[in-house]
């Protein structure tokens, strides 16, 4: 047994040594051939089976464009929501190309593991996309990723019981069928302070400009939400429970994004309707509901031991080519501006919805540092709406405490 | 006297009866939320929120699910991943702890007490402390790519084992120090009497000891999260499940999600009924001084 466990630790020994020493290699090959190795992260979906492996697919055909190279891919996961932390924490053993939502930008930034775009890639970029998805990725008029879809929640509802012309305003939704809405997240609440006049740093990622959710166009705000939560056919979403109640018919329109919209589809079927965001009636005059938005963008490391390739990787991933493949394998909605003239796309819903919301009926998610402020404050305020101790008696008090929190770092 | 002794009777009975009621009050809250798991598993609806306690209908499609749909989330492959570092990590501290204490317990040597107050110190701070030091380390070394990361996650969970090891030197030191004097006599060397003489009289602490050191592993998100990154291959359950309540896939991988949580407790609770035995019978039949 003793000789046993001493052949045990050897082993272990020699494996750290072995996988120490190896990690170093050579790089350029006889032929003139450069032989690069690039490691790549993405959602799992985008190189699942079931969906065609979008992402191994476009890797071989970029491959096969660039025969000057010998690449060897090598694939990891992480989602565009996670892919920035892991990035930032450890740059060095993280991917050459990765997926990241746009939200997460200066954190990359301050870790100084993202790589800026310029020359012919940056004309690329700035000739295929719209102005408003280029400004979600640009810092100090840099440009730091290629943008591949857009990112925002809108409208889904069920067409036998609104019109369309319902649809375009949510105190008439509300008279005609059950809507239920995420008060209680802060993703979504701020959708009536911003559509009655309220900024978050100049509604143009200006730190300076601050917070402003305060004075009387947030109190109507807050006090529109308090009758808006008390209504009987209204419903708050939380934990899933609208998709629930599309499910069961309890609820007739939901406010949510693309993620959800295949068991949408499944519940609905045909009777499903989406659209960018209703109006809303605060004190006689119509207001427009104003969502966060913001783009999910493949990065390149700043790292990355073969910068060249990586980037043109990532133009390669963001392409109208990969766009559409992207669409077809796996309906990421594209955002290429060319693309999206396409009669097949521009004729689906969501297309139209994502887009419609995107250009129209939201603001640009502020990813300024001071933005991280900005959530709890909102969020307790919906959750006061919905345990009604937010009443229309301190409603006032409630959302000078809430722009207050919003304005401060909670330190000094 | 009949009388009273009946009335003490009635009492006792009246008195057991309050106590078997708060009891099973008691059972009832504690058992809840796994009763709700379980029948979440089962449950066919779709989607993560419910308005009925009881599901409407059943099914296995969930469990079905875990192991045909392993194209986004592997779940097979995590539990094997899982299993096998936890039941590694399982063995190798397992002997650090029960080596570690017999030499506290057994053998005096000048830094016994520094080293087990030092050991004291150290314990007070939380493991995850040193969490990303233990990640560079181990980049540094190379174990933080592929199949190396089974071994990384092994060596975390083992490698501070032996920080553990006061409740089984408290053990070790109700077995009289008379048995070893008599075995060194008939000529044992320490490591026979350690594996002869002292395992088999130690059988409660070695299942503690195995249990605690098999649980932590097998349950452990942190350090798996951190190390694994973005090597889905090589996830763990744990990972695993919390990746099944993301956004995206919350509302179709929910009921898989319960499904998941009670696969994972099976081999605890195996591993618990197997050893219970061993613990049972350790307790009655130490020798004790």
């Amino acid at each position: 047994m003793r000789r046993g466990l001493a052949r045990f630790l050897t082993g272990i020994m020699t494996l750290t040594l072995v996988a120490g020493l190896t990690g170093c290699g050579g790089s350029k090959s006889a032929n003139g051939v450069e032989k690069v190795r690039l490691m790549v992260w993405s959602p799992s979906e985008d190189q699942s089976k079931d969906n065609g492996e979008w992402l191994q697919t476009m890797c071989k055909s970029f491959a096969n464009q660039h025969p000057e190279w010998d690449i060897t891919f090598v694939y990891g996961v992480a989602d565009e929501a996670t892919a920035a932390d892991q990035v930032s924490q450890d740059p060095d053993a993280s991917a050459d190309v990765f997926m990241y939502a746009n939200d997460r930008i200066t954190n990359l930034i301050d870790a100084k593991a993202i790589a800026r775009f310029g020359g012919k890639y940056k004309d690329a970029i700035e000739s295929t996309n719209s102005k408003e998805l280029l400004d979600s990725l640009r810092v100090n008029n840099d440009i730091y990723g290629v943008p591949f879809t857009t990112n925002t929640w809108y409208m889904f509802y069920n067409k036998s019981v609104f019109s369309d012309d319902d649809v375009k305003n949510l105190d008439t939704m509300l008279k005609k069928g059950t809507v239920s809405f995420p008060l209680v997240n802060s993703w979504y609440l701020p959708a009536f302070y911003l559509g009655n006049g309220c900024t978050l740093f100049g509604n143009k990622n200006d730190e300076s400009k601050g917070v402003d959710f305060g004075g009387e166009k947030a109190v109507d705000a807050t006090n529109y939400v308090i009758d808006l939560a008390a209504n009987p056919n209204f419903k708050i979403d939380a934990d899933g429970s609208a998709l629930a109640g599309l499910r069961d018919g309890s609820v007739s329109a939901m406010f949510t994004g693309s993620w959800d919209a295949n068991a949408i589809k499944e519940t609905l079927g045909d009777k499903m309707g989406v659209t960018s965001l209703p109006t809303f009636t605060v004190n006689g005059t119509k207001k427009q509901m104003l969502a966060y938005a913001g783009s999910k963008a493949i990065g390149v490391n700043s790292h990355s031991e073969h910068m060249e390739q990586a980037v043109a990787l990532a133009v390669y991933l963001g392409s109208m080519e990969a766009q559409k493949a992207h669409y077809e394998m796996r309906n990421v909605i594209p955002c290429n501006t060319e693309l999206l003239k396409d009669p097949k796309i521009s004729a689906d819903a969501l297309v139209v919805a994502q887009n419609n919301t995107f250009n129209n009926t939201s603001i640009l998610q502020p990813f300024v540092a001071a933005m991280t402020n900005c959530w709890t404050p909102v969020e307790n305020m919906g959750k006061g709406i919905r345990n009604k101790s937010v009443t229309h008696d301190n409603a006032k008090e409630q959302t000078e405490a809430m722009n207050a929190a919003m304005n401060s770092n909670g330190i000094n | 006297m009949a009388k009273q002794f009946q009335s003490a009777k009635k009492k006792k009975m009246i008195n057991n009866t309050v106590v078997h009621i708060i009891l099973a009050v008691l059972a009832v809250i504690w058992l809840f939320p796994i009763f709700w798991v379980i029948l979440t598993s089962f449950r066919a609806e779709k989607g993560s929120y419910v308005s009925t306690f009881l599901p409407k209908a059943f099914t296995f499609s969930n469990y079905e699910k875990l192991f045909n749909d392993t194209t986004i989330l592997n779940f097979p492959q995590m539990f094997m991943n899982t299993l096998f570092i936890a039941i590694c990590s399982c063995i190798l501290s397992s002997f650090y702890v029960l080596a570690v204490s017999y030499c506290l317990s057994r053998i005096k040597f000048k830094l016994r007490k520094p080293y087990m107050n030092m050991a004291m110190v150290l314990g007070l701070f939380p493991g995850f402390m040193s969490m990303i030091a233990v990640y560079f380390i181990l980049k540094a070394v190379g174990l933080t790519e592929g199949g190396l990361i089974k071994l990384a996650l092994i060596l975390c969970y083992s490698g501070g084992a032996g920080l553990g090891f006061q409740i089984a030197k408290g053990f070790f030191d109700t077995i009289p120090v008379a048995i070893d004097e008599a075995a060194l006599l008939d000529g044992c060397t320490r490591w026979q009497i350690f594996s002869r003489i002292t395992l088999p009289l130690s059988k409660p602490i070695i299942v503690y000891t195995v249990l605690t050191s098999f649980m932590a592993p097998w349950l452990d998100f942190i350090f798996a999260k951190v190390i694994c990154r973005a090597n889905s291959d090589q996830y763990t359950i744990a990972i695993g499940l919390w990746k099944m309540l993301e956004k995206e896939y919350i509302d179709s991988w929910y009921t898989s999600f319960a499904a998941g949580a009670v696969l994972i407790s099976i081999p605890i609770a195996l591993l618990f009924l197997f050893m219970q035995k061993y613990y049972v019978d350790g307790v009655s039949g130490a020798v004790k001084g």
